[in-house]
């Protein structure tokens, strides 16, 4: 086929890059909470109160950033070890098997198939039969390597086909735990950082899907 | 129709608008996002290969858990593409008998769900908060290593190498290593740790049973039962707690071939329900009046075998007696009540154990005259305050009716027999030949240096330290299994007494709690061993390493060898073989070559399975004595079977530890006074859903058989409570709550709470999962010093 020439990247890119701040955003979030500093540095630069509009969750997150101490941070990262990481009960598994599967286990079916997604990008998790491979974080972290694919591209039929795979892999992989996880989370948290991470989450990933889809729209136009 | 440049406008104007873009479009990264996450995807090399899931050809794998059980299974792991995508279990045909299938029960068809469960423990962790509290932070191994090198030394030096302890753990062990394994190889090579005797399973019986016979191996092959016309199960319950694997087949076997059996239990449990012809339902600590009246109606039915008694026994009649003893002593005296004016009638009986006379009548007559018949004790009996009665009773029993030593007999007592076996090749010598009993261990850290012989103190006069330091591998018995919980649970708090405590296991277990470094150990799954039933089995399992460790768990045989590394012994530690690999190959080496030259090789054995070794004929307890007792002397100091111990004798203690097997009533029995405020006998019993304690977090095991607490209807009405109810059951040493199940199936005035649940105390200390040892006693047995579990009265009020 030949090459098509995609005119419009410089167009584009500004919003794959303000996408993928966004994962990267939500990376931090769901990331085992382990430097204080990390936190501060993004209350003081990441114009907090900006989050306020972007419904529950970033409201919820607003105040949590707003009212910040080292007593705040300590009590997330047992939360997040109560939650997410253990030892013990887990409340809220960060892997997609645990809600898709029909005994909430790891290393189920919604694993082997995001793994042959991966693979089919040529990609493969450091930690395949170690880890499960349908964990949030990495699904985050495949969707970012889909936008920097993107970004790189300069054909329309490839930006186009990366689009649309985008589409794919977040109605087909990423999307469909979500809710469930999400319910799980506020059911069993009272803190404001994983409410609001989830309800982000959520709103985020539900409006992606919707900017993927214009764009890709607009695109053909 | 849009304007010249439909994109342009559309993403500039109106995507970069909204808010989430808008914000996130602007902030740029702050430095720390794009640092956050370590990049986890790599290249995949076979990106072109096309192989489809589907196309992954599904590799069988037979392996094998080595938990607590008596039963040892096959395990089939049905793996694709590196994981475990369903379990089956043995295919083996029944009806040969040489080599009975394997099959797991309900807890074996979990393994796949325990094996990927979210809660698994996945990564070292250190605990934050206060001990016992649940608050850990992730660590490197590089640092829990560390850290538990620096304590052993550190420990070590300070109180000595009698203030290390390696807890009793019986989740790993019954294969060829384990946590336990490789903690005492490293203690042994750095100084040396406290020994303990004994165990929580047959405690009272292991110490009685010898005082009798000279030994614990009682019993007789399976086997053995296919010639036995009458048999006893007392107090024991293989439906549920499976004992061996093969042991159903064998009491099917039996039943078939005219066996009459006779369950004796406080419960109509599932062994009952499958195999007997006759429940004699029992008030628990009593048995031992039973086995008197029993021995009553022998003795005075002239139903006793005198020929068998005068010629291998010790004390059943005045002319048996040992030199300087009063004749008042004996057996019959005892029995008929020459001196101390109670015969032991049914009548008399029936008072105390709640079993009708008629009926004690009906199986001692039947017992003694049905034969061969097979008295089989299960040890939930004998931890009571005076299960060491229990255990000679039953051989008295046995000994009077002449069923010892013959084909379809069984000698009662502890029962334990074995015949086949393979060599272990991973050793240690402990340099510290201190022991204590392993139930006395919170003794031993709460007032070490105090204990004596009288608690059983051997090895030396005097510890030199309390206990400092615990490893606690792959076991419950740090809370959750000892009995009286919140006492221990205040012990553990106690940073200043133990000062250092490592668990290793796969979940979040109530002693894991306790630790201050915690360990991901590996499932069956995940490494190499052999299994090996309890004694009774004649077969191995081979323990196929299927996949790979997950996540960051680790065998502690190689989490040990560094912590040799650390302390200098990593060359002597590794001795027996670098991996366990190495361990497993030299165990089927040695065997074949020591042991049995049909045993197959590594590989033959890993393609079977299993190995099954075979005879020609039944092993016969105590044969050998009773075919030639001149030759084959029993190992007591008279030769003979010891119905009368003088060694027990000599003890001068004949109120509680008399030389004959009495029925002596037991602190919080049915006529303790402390029945007033506390009217039912509370016992637990050994689950099908669980084996112990493990499984107990497992909720498809949940659904199988929940936890609830069976109570006969006349203790419900009195009470108020109807079946479902959730109750309150309390007594001094704690309390919890459980739904009740009202029942028939048990006797009036006891209640029943399966052991083994999780202790899970809510804000004020009371458990809610029915943890039944929050309510047991650490008092321990008279003699044995072993534990009474089963000997606790309480009140249960509705909730």
């Amino acid at each position: 086929m030949d090459s098509v020439p995609f005119k419009q990247q410089n167009e584009l890119i500004p919003i794959l890059i303000a996408r993928k701040n966004f994962y990267q955003f939500l990376i931090f979030l769901f990331s085992e909470p382990k430097n204080n500093e990390y936190f501060i540095e993004i209350r003081d630069n990441g114009k907090m109160n900006e989050l306020e509009e972007m419904g529950k969750g970033g409201q919820l997150l607003h105040h949590f950033f707003l009212s910040l101490t080292d007593e705040k941070i300590k009590a997330e990262k047992e939360e997040y070890s109560r939650l997410f990481l253990g030892p013990g009960p887990i409340r809220a598994p960060l892997w997609a098997s645990f809600y898709l599967s029909k005994d909430h286990l790891l290393f189920d079916e919604s694993t082997y198939q995001v793994r042959k997604f991966y693979h089919q990008y040529g990609l493969q998790y450091i930690k395949e039969n170690n880890e499960p491979d349908d964990h949030l974080l990495l699904e985050i972290e495949f969707m970012v390597s889909l936008i920097d694919s993107c970004s790189e591209e300069t054909d329309r039929f490839q930006i186009n086909r990366l689009l649309a795979d985008q589409i794919y892999f977040l109605t087909t992989h990423l999307l469909p735990w979500i809710p469930a996880f999400m319910k799980t989370v506020i059911k069993n948290t009272e803190s404001q950082l994983y409410k609001g991470a989830v309800l982000l989450l959520h709103d985020f990933l539900t409006f992606d899907l919707e900017v993927l889809c214009e764009i890709k729209e607009a695109i053909l136009e | 129709m849009k304007e010249n440049n439909p994109i342009t406008d559309f993403l500039k104007n109106k995507m970069l608008r909204r808010t989430f873009l808008k914000w996130s479009g602007a902030i740029g990264v702050p430095v720390v996002l794009g640092g956050i996450g370590v990049k986890q995807f790599i290249e995949y090399k076979e990106a072109h290969t096309t192989v489809s899931k589907k196309d992954i050809p599904e590799k069988i794998i037979s392996t094998c858990s080595v938990n607590n059980c008596g039963g040892r299974c096959v395990i089939k792991a049905h793996v694709k593409d590196g994981v475990v995508v369903r379990v089956s279990t043995d295919t083996q045909e029944g009806d040969d008998l040489s080599t009975p299938p394997l099959r797991a029960c309900v807890r074996g068809r979990n393994y796949r769900k325990m094996l990927y469960h979210p809660d698994r423990l996945k990564y070292p962790m250190k605990r934050v908060g206060k001990r016992g509290e649940g608050k850990f932070e992730r660590i490197t191994w590089e640092e829990a290593v560390d850290t538990i090198a620096k304590e052993v030394k550190r420990i070590g030096e300070t109180y000595g190498p009698e203030s290390r302890y390696d807890n009793y753990a019986s989740g790993q062990c019954w294969g060829l290593h384990g946590g336990s394994a490789a903690v005492r190889k490293l203690l042994s090579l750095t100084g040396g740790f406290l020994n303990y005797r004994n165990d929580y399973s047959s405690g009272a019986a292991n110490v009685a049973t010898p005082y009798t016979y000279g030994t614990n191996n009682s019993g007789s092959s399976f086997d053995s039962l296919l010639y036995s016309k009458y048999i006893i199960l007392w107090g024991q319950n293989p439906s549920e707690m499976i004992f061996s694997t093969p042991y159903r087949e064998y009491l099917m076997k039996a039943k078939l071939n005219g066996a009459k059996i006779v369950v004796i239990d406080p419960r109509y449990t599932d062994t009952v329900v499958a195999f007997a012809d006759e429940w004699i339902p029992i008030l628990p600590t009593t048995d031992n009046a039973l086995m008197d009246a029993m021995g009553y109606v022998i003795v005075t039915e002239k139903l006793h075998d005198q020929a068998f008694l005068d010629k291998y026994c010790i004390g059943f009649d005045e002319a048996h007696m040992p030199k300087g003893i009063d004749k008042k002593e004996s057996v019959k005296s005892y029995l008929l009540g020459d001196k101390d004016g109670i015969a032991k009638t049914p009548e008399w009986a029936e008072r105390i154990c709640h079993v009708p006379a008629d009926k004690i009548r009906e199986i001692a007559r039947n017992y003694a005259t049905m034969k061969p018949a097979a008295l089989i004790q299960g040890w939930g009996p004998q931890r009571h305050a005076f299960g060491e009665q229990f255990a000679r009773g039953g051989a008295h029993l046995a000994c009077l009716t002449g069923n010892v030593g013959k084909l379809g007999c069984w000698a009662a007592g502890t029962g334990y027999w074995n015949r086949a076996n393979i060599v272990s090749p991973f050793s240690y010598e402990n340099p510290v030949k201190a022991s204590i009993p392993c139930f006395l261990w919170t003794k031993a850290v709460e007032m070490g240096t105090e204990m004596t012989s009288a608690d059983g103190l051997e090895g030396t006069d005097k510890l030199k330290s309390s206990i400092k330091l615990i490893f606690n591998m792959a076991g419950n018995m740090l809370i959750n299994q000892h009995a009286d919980i919140n006492k221990t649970r205040k012990l553990l708090e106690d940073e200043s007494k133990v000062e250092f405590i490592v668990v290793s296991d796969l979940f979040m277990t109530p002693s894991a709690k306790y630790a201050d470094i915690l360990l991901p150990g590996t499932t069956f799954f995940e490494r190499w061993d052999i299994g090996v039933p309890w004694c009774f089995g004649d077969y191995v399992v081979f323990g196929e390493k299927t996949i790979k460790p997950l996540y960051e768990c680790r065998d502690e045989y190689d989490v040990f060898a560094e912590v040799a590394g650390k302390l200098g012994v990593k060359d002597k530690y590794l001795e027996n073989g670098s991996t366990i690999l190495d361990l497993v190959k030299e165990s089927v080496k040695r065997t074949k070559k020591e042991l049995d030259p049909t045993f197959p090789s590594f590989e033959e054995f890993r393609k079977k399975g299993v190995h099954h070794f075979t005879f020609n004929e039944p092993l016969i307890g105590f044969k050998k004595q009773i075919d030639d007792i001149e030759k084959n002397p029993f190992e007591t100091p008279s030769g003979k079977i010891e119905l009368f111990s003088k060694a027990l004798w000599d003890l001068h203690q004949q109120e509680d530890i008399p030389a004959i097997a009495k029925y002596i009533p037991a602190w919080e029995g049915p006529s303790d006074p402390l029945k007033e405020k506390y009217p039912l006998q509370l016992i637990g019993w050994h689950y099908k859903r669980r084996c112990h304690s493990t499984y107990d977090n497992q909720e498809w095991l949940e659904e199988a058989a929940k936890q609830e607490m069976w109570l006969n209807p006349q203790d419900a009405k009195a009470r108020g409570i109807s079946n479902g109810d959730r109750v309150q059951v309390f007594n001094d040493r704690g309390s919890l709550v459980i739904d009740v199940r009202v029942t028939e199936r048990i006797i009036p005035g006891v209640a029943a709470i399966p052991q083994g649940a999780w202790y899970s105390p809510n804000e004020s200390g009371i458990d809610q999962r029915g943890s039944l040892n929050v309510l047991t006693s650490q008092r321990p047995t008279v003699l044995a010093k072993a534990n009474p579990q089963q000997t606790n009265l309480v009140e249960v009020k509705k909730v």
